[in-house]
C-alpha cells in the first residue's frame, strides 16, 4: 500500500502582518500536512495563529514566505480563476458563527456552492447532504427558525455539498452547547471517514480535539508539538 | 450636553468620515436639489428684471401715470395742465427703434422743451435743436463709443447726442415731437406722467385728475405696471418653482434613506447608549443632528452651485418671458440674503423632515436591544399591506383634490393631488417590490443562477430600504415622464393648431424685435401697397395692442372677419365658426381666446366691459377659440368695431392670402419690392411656423433641464443606496467568496440588483407618471394657463428616456459592484 499522499501540505510557512511599520509574525516556520480521511486539530491560546493558518490552508490567504501546496500545487502560483475553481471543488469551510445566509432557505443555503459553480443536479445533491446531517425535514425553513446546533449542521452540509478534499473548520463548536457540539463533531469525523476529506479544525475544546487523529499545539505562531493517535 | 457632543462626534461624525463616498453622494444630491431651487429663484427674479422705466434716471420719479387702452390723446397734457394742481404733466412714449449699425434699442420720448429747465443740462444747444437732439444712456454710449455731440442715426433720421445719462440700462431718449414724427404716431401717447410738487397731496391730486378724465382712462400709482407684470408672471414662475422643488423632493427620499441606514447600522450601539443612560431624546437629536449636518452642508454647497446655474438659465427664462408675456430686460443676478436664507431653510427643513422618521425609530430602540437588522426589516414586510391600503386612500384623496377649483388662480389642489399621488406611489412601493421580485424569482434564477437568486432575495430582505430607493427613483422618473407627456402633448397640440391657424401665405409686421405685447405700428400706406401687388388674393389687416382688462393685461385685436371666415382657420370650443365670425362685423361683438375666457371666467353670450380710448364699451362674447400663443389671451373684434371706437388705431400685422396658382415666393418678392424702404418685415408662412415651434421648444428647454437634474439626483441616490446595500452585506459577500463565488459573480449580483431596482422604479415611475401627466394636462396647466391640451404621449421619446434611466441605474451599480468584488473576505467574515 503506497503511503497516503497529503491532500494539503504547508512547507516552512511564514505569515507576517504589517501594522503601521510594525511587523507581526502571525505564523513562523510552519510545516504541516493533512491527509485524506484524517482529522487534524489545531490547538493553542487565542491569538496563536490558528485562524491565520486555516485561511492559508483554504487558499483564502497566502504565505509571506514558504509554500502552501494543495494537490501538489502551490496556492501562491495560482491565478484568480484557478483559486476560485479550487475553493469551489476542493475546499469546504465551517465557521464558528455558522454564517448561513439569512435570506435563503436551508436547502438553498446548502445548494449555494453548487449554484455558484453552476453544477448540475444541485437540488438533489443538496437534499442528499441535508439528509446526511439529518435535517431533510427542515429544507424550506429559514436559518433563523433553527437552533444554533441545527444551523451548524446545515453549515456542515453546505461545506460538504461539493464533496471537498479538504474541510476547514474554525472553532465549529465554539458557539454551541455540549450536546449540539457533539452532534456537529460527530458529523465532522464522519465526513473524514465517509467522504475521505482531510479535515483541519481549529478548536479550544478538549472534546473537539478528542476526535482528531493529529493534534497540533501552537504557540505564538509556531508549532509547539504534534501528537498523533490512532482512534 | 458636552457628552452628547462627544457622542455625536464618535457615533455620527466619525462614521460619516469613514463612509466618505456615501456621505459625499448624499451631500451632493442634497446640494443639487437646493441648487436648482435657488437657481430658478435667482434666475426668475433677474429675468423678470426691472420693469421700472429707465426714464426715471433722467426725468425723476413720477408720482402718477395716466394710461388708456389704445393710447392717450396728447391734447390731454394741455387740458390737465389747466387743473388747479401743483403738478406737472409730461407726455410718455416708449418704442423700439433701430440705431444704425447696432440693432434695436428702447426709445423714450420726453418733452425736452419742458424738461430743459430741469435735469437735462442745456449746454450749448439752442431751443431750435430739440427736434434733433437725443440723450443716450451710459451703456449705449459705451457700446457705440459715442460722446456728447456725436452724431447718431435713429430709425433712419440723424440726431445729435445732447447728453449722456448715467443709467445702467440701454436706452435713447428724444423729444416727443421728434418721436411722433419718427413713429408715424397720431397724436397718441402711451401715457401721461404726472409729477407733483413737494406740497401737493397725492390723494387729492389723484382724485381731481380722475374726475377730469373720461371713464375709459386709468390713473395709476407708479409701480402698478411692475406689480401687474409680477402678477402676470405669477403662474409661470409658480410652475417653474414647483418644478424646481422636484429635485429637493427626490433628495428628501435620499436623506431618509441615509439616516435609516445609519440608524439600522447603529442599532446595537444605540441599545448600549440607552443602557448607559442616554435619554430617548438624546438619541433622537443625535440622528436629527446627522441629517442637519448633511442638510446644512448640502444647502451651503447648493447655494454656490445654484448661483452658477442661475447665470446659465437666466437668458432662457428671460427669452420665455419676452416671447410669452412682456418685454423685460434681465437685470443682474443678485444673491440676496433673503434667497440664501430661503434656500438654507428649504434644504435644512427637508433634511430635518425626512430624517424625523428614522430618528424616531432610533429613539424607540430599547436599552436592552442589541439585535441585528433582520427583525426591523420583517416589520416593514408585515406593514406592506397596511401601506397598500394607505396608498389607495391617498390616491382617492388625490383624485378628489384634482376635481377642485383653483384658489386665486393657482392650481393649489392640483399640486396637492400631485403630492398625494407621489405619496401613494411611495406607499405602494413595498407591495410592488415584493410582488414583482417574487414573480420574477424563477426567471432570475434561470437567467442568472446563484447571482439571480441572491439578488432577488437581498432586495426583498431589505424591503424597507429597497422601497425607499424605488420610491425616490420612481418619483424622479414619474416627474420626467409626466412632464415629458405634458410637453409632448402640448407640442403636438400646438403643431396642429399652428397648421390650422396659420393659413395665410405671407405675414407682415413692423420691423423691430419680436416680443409678447409688442405691436409696433405699420406705416399707414403698407396695406394699400400690398393689396395692389399682383397675385395677392386677400389682405387681412390686424390691429393689435396690449390692453388692460380688469386689472390684468391682455391683447386686443381687430381683423377683417369676412376674410378670416373665408380664408382663416380659427377653431372654436363650441358653435359654428362661420356663424360666429359673420356676427362680428358692425356689431359690438367679440371673440376671445380660450386662456382669456378661462382667466376671466367668461362664457359665450356674456358681456365684456372694455375701456376703449375714452369710452367704456360693452361687447358680447360671440365665441371662444383655441389659441396657444399667448397665456394672457386675446379679445378680437371686427375692424369696423375697433375703428368706430378708436379711429386711427394703426394696423400692426398683415396676413396675405395668395391667389390660387400664384407662387407665394414670387408674390413675397413683389411685396418686398413694392414696400421697399418701409421699416417692415415680410415673412413666409413656414418661417412663422418654424418660429412658433422654436419658441415652444425654448420655453420648455428649462423644464427638461430641471428634469435632468432630478434624474441625476435620483441616480446619485441609487448609487448611494446600492453602496449601502453592499457595505451592509459585507459579511455575506465575504462568505460567498469562501463558498467559491468568483469576484465577477459578486459584481454581477450587484448589477442584477441595480437592474432590478431600475426595473421596479420604471414600473412604478411610469404608472405614477401617467397619473401625474393627467394632473398636469387637465388640472394644473388648465388652471394656470387656461389651455386645452390634447393627450398625445410621445411614445418613442418616453421609451427612450425610460431605457436611458434604466441603463444609467445599472451604471450607478458599477461602483458598488466593484466595492463588493474587492472586499477582503477574511476581514469581513470575522467582523461582528
Ligand atoms: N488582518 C490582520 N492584520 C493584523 N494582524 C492580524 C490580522 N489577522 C490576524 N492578526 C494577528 O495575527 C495573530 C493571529 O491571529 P489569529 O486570528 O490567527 O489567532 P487565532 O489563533 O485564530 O485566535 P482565536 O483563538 O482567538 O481565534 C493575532 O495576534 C492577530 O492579532
Ligand atoms: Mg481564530
Amino acid at each position: 500500500m503506497p503511503p497516503p499522499s497529503p491532500r494539503l501540505k504547508l512547507c516552512s510557512v511564514f505569515r507576517t502582518y504589517r501594522i503601521n511599520d510594525q511587523k507581526l509574525n502571525a505564523l513562523q516556520d510552519i510545516s504541516l500536512s493533512a491527509e485524506a480521511g484524517t482529522v487534524t486539530a489545531l490547538l493553542g491560546r487565542s491569538g496563536c495563529g490558528k485562524s491565520t493558518l486555516l485561511n492559508l490552508a483554504g487558499a483564502m490567504d497566502f504565505p509571506s514566505s514558504g509554500e502552501v501546496l494543495i494537490e501538489g500545487r502551490s496556492t501562491s502560483s495560482l491565478n484568480e480563476a484557478d483559486l476560485t475553481a479550487l475553493r469551489r471543488t476542493r475546499i469546504g469551510f465551517v465557521f464558528q458563527f455558522f454564517q448561513l445566509l439569512p435570506t435563503l432557505t436551508v436547502l438553498e443555503n446548502v445548494e449555494l456552492p453548487l449554484l455558484l459553480s453552476g453544477a448540475a443536479n444541485a437540488a438533489q445533491t443538496a437534499r442528499d447532504r441535508l439528509q446526511w446531517v439529518g435535517l431533510e425535514d427542515r429544507a424550506t425553513s429559514l436559518p433563523h427558525q433553527l437552533s444554533g446546533g441545527q444551523m451548524q449542521r446545515v453549515a456542515v452540509a453546505r461545506a460538504l455539498v461539493q464533496s471537498p478534499d479538504i474541510l476547514i473548520a474554525d472553532e465549529p463548536t465554539g458557539n454551541l452547547d455540549t450536546g449540539s457540539g457533539d452532534l456537529v463533531l460527530n458529523l465532522i469525523s464522519r465526513s473524514a471517514r465517509e467522504f475521505g476529506a482531510a479535515v483541519l479544525m481549529a478548536t479550544h475544546s478538549a472534546e473537539a480535539a478528542s476526535i482528531a487523529q493529529v493534534r497540533v499545539r501552537m504557540r505564538d505562531g509556531r508549532i509547539e508539538d504534534i501528537e498523533r493517535s490512532r482512534n | 450636553m458636552r457628552s452628547l457632543i462627544s457622542l455625536f462626534r464618535t457615533l455620527i461624525v466619525r462614521p460619516l468620515k469613514r463612509d466618505r463616498l456615501r456621505t459625499a453622494l448624499t451631500v451632493a444630491s442634497m446640494a443639487l436639489g437646493v441648487a436648482v431651487v435657488i437657481a430658478i429663484d435667482l434666475a426668475g427674479d433677474a429675468a423678470v428684471g426691472s420693469f421700472q422705466s429707465s426714464l426715471t434716471t433722467i426725468v425723476g420719479k413720477t408720482d402718477l401715470e395716466i394710461v388708456a387702452n389704445g393710447g392717450v390723446d396728447e391734447q390731454w397734457v394741455g387740458r390737465l395742465a389747466q387743473l388747479p394742481l401743483n403738478a406737472h404733466f409730461a407726455p410718455g412714449l416708449e418704442r423700439q427703434a433701430e440705431i444704425q449699425g447696432s440693432g434695436f434699442v428702447t426709445v423714450y420720448a420726453a418733452d425736452f422743451v419742458a424738461e430743459a429747465a430741469g435735469n437735462i443740462s442745456s449746454s450749448a444747444a439752442g431751443p431750435a435743436d430739440w427736434e434733433h437732439a437725443v440723450v443716450v444712456s451710459e451703456t449705449v454710449a459705451n457700446r457705440l463709443h459715442i460722446q456728447k455731440d456725436s452724431a447718431i442715426t435713429v430709425q433712419g433720421h440723424a440726431f445729435r447726442v445732447l447728453d449722456i445719462a448715467p443709467a445702467k440700462t440701454e436706452f435713447v431718449a428724444l423729444d416727443i415731437a421728434a418721436a411722433q414724427r419718427l413713429f408715424n404716431d397720431y397724436k397718441k401717447l402711451d401715457r401721461i406722467d404726472v409729477f407733483l410738487t413737494a406740497h401737493e397731496d397725492i390723494t387729492r391730486a389723484e382724485r381731481s385728475i380722475r374726475a377730469a378724465l373720461p371713464a375709459g382712462f386709468e390713473v395709476n400709482r407708479p409701480g402698478t405696471r411692475s406689480d401687474e407684470n409680477q402678477r402676470m408672471l405669477r403662474a409661470f414662475r409658480w410652475n417653474l418653482r414647483v418644478l424646481s422643488y422636484i429635485s429637493l423632493v427626490v433628495g428628501a427620499f435620499l436623506i431618509y434613506n441615509t439616516i435609516s441606514v445609519s440608524v439600522v447600522r447603529r442599532r446595537p450601539e444605540i441599545g448600549i447608549l440607552r443602557a448607559l443612560g442616554v435619554s430617548r431624546f438624546g438619541v433622537f437629536w443625535l440622528f436629527l443632528a446627522e441629517a442637519l449636518l448633511i442638510g446644512i452642508a448640502g444647502s451651503a454647497l447648493g447655494i454656490a452651485v445654484g448661483r452658477l446655474m442661475a447665470s446659465g438659465i437666466v437668458v432662457l427664462i428671460a427669452q420665455t418671458i419676452n416671447s410669452l408675456y412682456t418685454s423685460s430686460r434681465p437685470s443682474e443676478i443678485a444673491l440676496t440674503g433673503e434667497s440664501v436664507a430661503v434656500a438654507m431653510t428649504a434644504g435644512t427643513l427637508v433634511a430635518f423632515l425626512s430624517a424625523a422618521g428614522p430618528a424616531r425609530a432610533a429613539m424607540r430602540v430599547a436599552p436592552t436591544e442589541a439585535m441585528g437588522r433582520g427583525s426591523r426589516e420583517t416589520a416593514v414586510r408585515l406593514q406592506y399591506r397596511r401601506n397598500l391600503i394607505l396608498a389607495a386612500a391617498l390616491a382617492i384623496a388625490g383624485f378628489a383634490a384634482s376635481t377642485l377649483k383653483p384658489v386665486d388662480g393657482k392650481p393649489i389642489f392640483g399640486y396637492a393631488a400631485a403630492l398625494l399621488a407621489i405619496g401613494a406611489g411611495a406607499l405602494a412601493a413595498p407591495a410592488l417590490v415584493l410582488g414583482v421580485v417574487r414573480s420574477l424569482r424563477p426567471l432570475l434564477r434561470k437567467a442568472f443562477g446563484a447571482e439571480g437568486l441572491l439578488a432577488g432575495r437581498s432586495l426583498t430582505a431589505s424591503l424597507g430600504r429597497t422601497s425607499v430607493v424605488v420610491a425616490a427613483l420612481a418619483t424622479a422618473i414619474a416627474m420626467m415622464a409626466s412632464v415629458g407627456i405634458m410637453v409632448g402633448s402640448f407640442r403636438e397640440t400646438v403643431m396642429v393648431w399652428l397648421d390650422t391657424q396659420l393659413r395665410a401665405d405671407i405675414y407682415i409686421r413692423a420691423a423691430g424685435p419680436a416680443g409678447a405685447g409688442q405691436y409696433p405700428a405699420l406705416p399707414p400706406q403698407t396695406s394699400c401697397l400690398i393689396a395692389a401687388v399682383k397675385g395677392v388674393a386677400a389682405v387681412d389687416t390686424f390691429h393689435g395692442f396690449e390692453f388692460r382688462y380688469q386689472g390684468q393685461r391682455a391683447i386686443l385685436g381687430a381683423g377683417n372677419m369676412e376674410i378670416v371666415k373665408q380664408y382663416g382657420g380659427l377653431r372654436f370650443l363650441s358653435g359654428d365658426s362661420n356663424t360666429i365670425l359673420s356676427s362680428l362685423p358692425n356689431h359690438d361683438r367679440a371673440i376671445v381666446s380660450e386662456p382669456f375666457a378661462n382667466k376671466h371666467d367668461v362664457r359665450v353670450g356674456e358681456q365684456l366691459a372694455l375701456n376703449l380710448g375714452e369710452r367704456q364699451v360693452h361687447v358680447t362674447v360671440a365665441g371662444i377659440y383655441y389659441e396657444y400663443s399667448s397665456e394672457r389671451g386675446y379679445v378680437v373684434l371686427d375692424r369696423s368695431t375697433l375703428l368706430k371706437y378708436l379711429p386711427g388705431q394703426p394696423a400692426t400685422n398683415i396676413a396675405v392670402y395668395v391667389e390660387p396658382g400664384a407662387e407665394s415666393g414670387a408674390v413675397q418678392r413683389r411685396i418686398q419690392n413694392a414696400t421697399a424702404g418701409l421699416p417692415i418685415l415680410v415673412a413666409p408662412n413656414q418661417l412663422l411656423r418654424r418660429e412658433g415651434v422654436r419658441i415652444f421648444d425654448r420655453t420648455f428647454a428649462i423644464t427638461y433641464a430641471l428634469e435632468g437634474v432630478a434624474i441625476i439626483v435620483a441616480m446619485l441616490g441609487a448609487a448611494n443606496a446600492l453602496l449601502a446595500l453592499v457595505l451592509d452585506r459585507r459579511r455575506e459577500l465575504g462568505l460567498l467568496r469562501y463558498l467559491g463565488a468568483a469576484s465577477l459573480q459578486l459584481r454581477r449580483m450587484i448589477l442584477v440588483e441595480a437592474a432590478l431596482l431600475g426595473l421596479l422604479s420604471n414600473i412604478l415611475g411610469l404608472v405614477l407618471g401617467l397619473a401625474l401627466s393627467f394632473l398636469l394636462i387637465f388640472v394644473i396647466n388648465k388652471q394656470s394657463f387656461g389651455w386645452t391640451i390634447q393627450f398625445h404621449p410621445p411614445y418613442g421619446l418616453l421609451a427612450a428616456a425610460l431605457s436611458l434611466v434604466w441603463f444609467v441605474t445599472v451604471l450607478a451599480g458599477i461602483y458598488p459592484a466593484r466595492v463588493a468584488a474587492r472586499l477582503n473576505p477574511i476581514e469581513v467574515i470575522h467582523e461582528e
